[in-house]
């Protein structure tokens, strides 16, 4: 559903990403783990157009993504749960998720949606016109995941969803994310740096270092694979 | 003997204070739209405002297009009336102008646009006023209806005391405040005033959600014209004007803004109230030519002591 | 003065003197008495112009109210000669002397604003006065003739003359201003200007400079207002304090190129005649054709040129390619600071600091030390509180609760600049360089901070750049340089204070392999040298090599401490970067 073929992309002056190159085929979970400053949430702001790319290619669901304008590619069914959850502060609860159904898909299908989102989070129910700004962390993410939700997307795309939160909250986190993969059969491409969480609820991983893409394959191969912990703590040599 | 007078014109300035206060906090959510709401600094403002004048004279007046309303509703049909031609011409602005210098395109840089945004809008208001200068002349004008001077006569209370409530501007403070609940409910209930309201919270969150945040500025600062547009319509009704008059009311618009607290329109709604009523209490104690100066040590005031405000949603400081 | 720029301040004060000179022998062609006062008017406004830029140009304190200053200076002469017969010899330095004292009142308390709110609030200033003066009847004030003692009372029967006086004045601004430009007072300006909170760590006190410059600026502007006046002999409060005049002064700089000293006189030039030919003769037609013409000159400027005309062409036309040489500075003496003194003395101690941002405790209770000629490495993943600690430690935030201590002296609770001062330099994550300067100025602005007088200041640069092995590119155009290259600038930045105590923010982010080991070895270099560095860094594989000692934060709190090997097997640590479930599956 999701190809990106050799992307480059410049960000800030440094060199962000090289010669990326994944895939998301539709139904599956993906993750990209890797460390700090790897490159992966630049990855997510090229693929919703607010920072272009050097070079290189995506394509969804067939088509040249790169010929959309930014906010026309969330009506093309992309969702993007950004990272540090970026709520809309000043906006309630329920205004928030409203927002998330802006493009059409996501108003016509907004009763049966509401009602979904209800269900995984039922936290957002009762604090439906409270302040965005004045939920805790973990709350504000469900939120944040709530509106990606809200415009029945195709592709769900979620940018470290445990960063600053409470490990047990991040869990929690985690496993609505894999509830919603499995009973709903959604499309999700999952960025994080906690590689075992995010890895075994997934199909299949890359790990991202320093722009570059160093390792792929099949969860259950990742996992046992001590190239990643040397990935992550400096130890290659690549 | 003494203690009437001053009875009765504090009571004249109370009345006076609400009337012209509910016309400057109108005038206040204009510029609450686009300096509190979207933080660009529009140094136009103030001519935003002069337009809206002229364009209800020349609708009720010159273009005799409002002429059959008669001169009871004529002017104030007008100043509503006034709102779209100006929404239309601040959204020309800010397509062509302003938005090269705000939006996304700053999003992230040091001083948030706001110097290139100054500057644009100077030079906007030195073309604003003094091309008005040449297109409308710059003999005083008014919009006048036989209303600004009659008056409701309230009293005698407390002996002689007698409080004149002009009917010109009671009408103009109840279109103030119909005006003023519209937009309210627009903003908040309404999915593009929602949308507003998210892309200037945060645009790159916005534009994820699929907002065009270019478009929505622009329909902001578009708002944001026409309403002051409105107020200034309604204030060609009691006080005559010529191109330059937007000058003089920038630093009460800023005054108001801040004093009600960045970020929220009821704030400016309280803020351009409470200036109203300081200048119309000062007009007690001080000569016309000084009531201008008090509003400045107010905005002074108001930026060093209490920047975020009475309502303030966030803090804005050095 | 610093080192090095007096060819190019020779450059600059010939060309003044000959622009000077071929101007006042035009005027002496011009009969036309109307010319001969837009002659006269042109260095008028072109003053004004230069004195605007001293504070907003060079300073980056956008002020639109500096018709204040302009209309004290015209209203000191006038008042003068009309109620004590005061010549304006001496009115004008006396309007000279008030307008500075009035910058003075006016700075104070605006200081504390900064960005728009101070462009607002200096534009109230001009405006109350106004109002006041309107209200205490000045509506209009004539100057008195004096047939006798004519040039007593600097009046001529000659238009001819006041051009030539006005030509003086402004060869007097721009000799000052070029003396800024090229002096420390115009860099600690620019580095002000460009980053304020940088320039603060590299030492400078902004308050200082901006409220200086605002002097200097408002003396000026009362010399151009207080000469305007003699010419015009007439004032009424708006044509001195009016909005115009503040724009004007806004739009002659911006338009002619700003933060330049030709760029007032270059906007003057060009603008003045523009609009006051317009003026007289479509003034019927179209009055305020002035007000328009300046507006429109501004938004174009703004759209198609931002930084002024003068910018423009000398980018496209007068690139220097080459580099301009060192300055000869000879071997200086090691800094007596960095006499290496390597004891195993603690140089850093840092003890149950905390502090909260954005509502989350960012830092809590941390605690560690650092020993002199150390390399510490501060890790941890995204969000752990690293840059808040280092703000902390620098000055720019104060602790809620905890203390450091520098060779025993407290640091925290200072001021930025004042922490500079005592040994500590500071890099940033995203680095601010001015790219118009050469590299050699960029680095210098760190010498002046630290409180280096001019040659020491220049030879401690110069040993500096030495130091990253950016030497041979000391004159090149800071715009020009690579990202590695910008990196080890700010390191010599840095440096040239002499600090005991480096904290360099991420300075490897973003570097290629090669680029990162040149990085690596200037680094390593300098720890021999006897500097002691505190680096937070993400990229491990370069830390892992770099690094005496790690100390691994995580949700703002210290995990571990030690040495990089023991780290990298410590299963809290891989617990923080990969996860719980991580180390799980692997003890398994």
């Amino acid at each position: 559903m999701l190809e990106v073929r050799n992307l480059s992309v410049a960000y800030g002056g440094l060199r962000a990403l090289a010669d990326v190159t994944l895939s998301v085929a539709e139904g599956r979970f993906v993750t990209i783990v890797g460390p700090n400053g790897a490159g992966k949430s630049t990855l997510f702001k090229t693929i919703s157009g607010v920072v272009p790319p050097a070079s290189g290619a995506i394509s969804f669901a067939g088509e040249n993504l790169l010929a959309h304008r930014p906010s026309d590619r969330a009506h093309l069914g992309i969702a993007h749960v950004p990272e540090g959850r970026q709520v809309f502060k000043t906006l309630t609860v329920q205004e928030n998720l409203e927002m998330g159904a802006y493009p059409k898909a996501g108003r016509t299908k907004w009763a049966h949606t509401l009602e979904r989102i209800h269900t995984l989070f039922p936290i957002l129910a009762e604090r439906a016109s409270q302040l965005a700004g004045t939920l805790s962390g973990g709350e504000q993410q469900m939120l944040a995941i709530a509106r990606g939700l809200a415009c029945a997307p195709r592709l769900l795309m979620l940018d470290e969803p445990s960063m600053g939160l409470a490990p047990s909250v991040a869990d929690l986190i985690f496993e609505r994310i894999s509830q919603i993969h499995r009973e709903d059969g959604l499309t999700i491409l999952l960025v994080e740096q906690r590689v075992a969480e995010a890895l075994e609820r997934s199909d299949h991983g890359y790990v991202l270092e320093t722009g570059h893409i160093v390792l792929e394959g099949p969860y259950a191969a990742l996992l046992t694979d001590d190239r990643v912990r040397r990935s992550y703590l400096g130890l290659t040599d690549a | 003997m003494d203690l009437e007078i001053l009875i009765e014109n504090v009571l004249n300035a109370v009345t006076a204070g609400i009337t012209i206060g509910a016309i400057y906090g109108l005038m206040c959510i204009g510029l609450g739209l686009i300096f509190g709401i979207m933080r660009i600094v529009n140094f136009a403002q103030g001519e935003l405002l002069m337009l809206g004048m002229f364009a209800s004279l020349y609708l009720v007046t010159g273009g005799k297009i409002l002429a059959f309303l008669g001169p009871y509703w004529g002017p104030f049909i007008g100043a509503i009336c006034a709102a779209p031609i100006v929404f239309a011409g601040g959204a020309l602005l800010h397509r062509f102008l302003i938005s090269r210098v705000s939006g996304l395109r700053t999003v992230g840089s040091l001083d948030e646009g706001h110097f290139g945004q100054l500057i644009v809008t100077l030079g906007i208001s030195l073309i604003l006023q003094n091309g008005g200068q040449i297109v409308f002349g710059s003999t005083p004008v008014a919009v006048r209806t036989p209303l600004s001077s009659e008056a409701y006569l309230i009293g005698p209370i407390y002996g002689g005391a007698t409080v004149f409530l002009n009917k010109a501007k009671l009408v103009a403070f109840f279109v103030a405040i119909l005006v003023a609940i519209v937009l309210y409910l627009t903003l908040e209930y309404t999915r593009l005033g929602k949308a507003l309201r998210a892309a200037a919270d945060n645009p790159t969150a916005a534009t994820y959600m699929g907002i065009d945040v270019d478009r929505a500025y622009r329909i902001a600062f578009g708002l944001g014209s026409g309403i002051t547009a409105i107020a200034g319509g309604l204030m060609a009704t009691y006080i005559s004007f010529g191109p330059f008059v937007g000058f003089d009311y920038v630093i009460i618009m800023y005054s108001g803004v801040v004093l009600g607290g960045m970020g929220s329109i009821l704030g400016a709604f309280w803020g351009g109230l409470t200036v109203g009523f300081v200048q119309q209490f000062s007009a007690l104690i001080l000569p016309p030519q000084l009531q201008n100066a008090a509003i400045f040590v107010v905005f002074l005031m108001i930026v060093l002591l209490r920047p975020q405000g009475l309502f303030g949603r966030s803090a804005e400081r050095a | 003065m610093r080192l090095g720029v007096g060819s190019q301040l020779r450059r600059n004060l010939i060309t003044l003197l000959v622009l000077a000179v071929v101007y006042s022998v035009i005027a002496m062609f011009v009969t036309n008495s109307y010319y001969q006062l837009i002659l006269t008017l042109v260095p008028v406004w072109a003053l004004f112009g230069v004195s605007w830029n001293i504070l907003s140009g060079y300073g980056g304190q956008l002020s639109f109210g500096h018709a204040a200053f302009f209309g004290i200076g015209a209203y000191t002469v006038t008042l003068g000669m009309v109620y004590w017969s005061l010549s304006p010899w001496l009115g004008i330095p006396l309007g000279m002397v008030i307008g500075g004292l009035a910058a003075l009142a006016i700075g104070m308390p605006t200081f504390r604003l900064r960005g728009h709110y101070f462009a607002l609030s200096m534009l109230a200033y001009p405006l109350a006065i106004l109002y006041v003066l309107q209200y205490l009847g000045f509506q209009e004030v004539s100057m008195p003739m004096h047939r006798e003692h004519a040039a007593a009372f600097m009046e001529f029967s000659q238009p001819r003359v006041y051009t030539l006086i006005a030509v003086g004045l402004l060869v007097a601004g721009v000799v000052i201003s070029l003396v800024i430009e090229n002096s420390r007072f115009g860099l600690a300006l620019l580095a002000i200007r460009q980053n304020e909170l940088a320039a603060e760590a590299a030492g400078i006190n902004a308050r200082l400079w901006k409220m200086r410059s605002l002097v200097v600026s408002g003396m000026m502007a009362a010399v151009a207002g207080g000469f305007y006046a003699r010419v015009l002999l007439v004032v009424t409060p708006d044509s001195v304090f009016g909005m115009l005049v503040s724009a004007q002064a806004v739009v002659v700089t911006l338009f002619g190129g700003v933060a330049s000293v030709w760029g007032p006189v270059i906007g003057a030039a060009i603008l003045v005649p523009l609009a006051e030919t317009l003026q007289a003769e479509l003034g019927t037609y179209l009055p305020g054709i002035q007000g328009v013409v300046y507006g429109v000159a501004i938004i174009a400027i703004m759209l198609l040129s931002p930084d002024g005309l003068f910018w423009t062409i000398r980018d496209r036309w007068f690139t220097r390619t080459a580099a301009a040489p060192i300055p000869d500075v000879g071997s200086a003496p090691p800094s007596p600071r960095r006499a290496a003194l390597r004891t195993d003395r603690p140089l850093l101690e840092v003890e149950n600091v905390s502090r909260t941002f954005g509502g989350l405790k960012a830092v809590s209770d941390v605690s560690f030390s650092i020993t002199e000629g150390e390399i510490l490495g501060i890790i941890g993943p995204n969000g752990a509180g690293k840059t808040t600690l280092f703000n902390v430690l620098n000055g720019v935030l104060p602790p809620d609760e905890g203390s450091a201590r520098l060779a025993g002296q407290e640091m925290l609770g200072r001021k930025t600049f004042e922490v500079c001062r005592m040994g500590v330099g500071r890099t940033f994550q995203v680095v601010r360089s001015f790219p118009r300067l050469p590299v050699l100025d960029n680095v210098i602005v760190g010498a002046y901070g630290a409180g280096l007088a001019d040659r020491e200041a220049t030879a401690s640069a110069v040993r500096a750049l030495r130091q990253v092995g950016l030497a041979d590119q000391s004159g090149v155009a800071a715009g020009q340089l690579t990202n590695k290259q910008l990196r080890l600038m700010e390191l010599a930045r840095a440096l040239a204070g002499h600090p005991r105590l480096l904290l360099l923010d991420e300075t490897l982010a973003g570097l290629g392999r090669e680029e990162c080991d040149e990085m690596l070895t200037a680094l390593a270099r300098l720890r021999e040298e006897g500097l002691t560095i505190c680096i937070i860094e993400h990229t491990m594989h370069a830390m892992m090599r770099l690094a005496d000692r790690f100390v691994v934060l995580d949700h703002g709190r210290v995990l571990a401490t030690g040495l990089p090997r023991a780290i990298v097997e410590d299963a809290s640590v891989i617990e923080a970067y990969l996860g719980k479930k991580w180390l799980a599956r692997q003890n398994a």
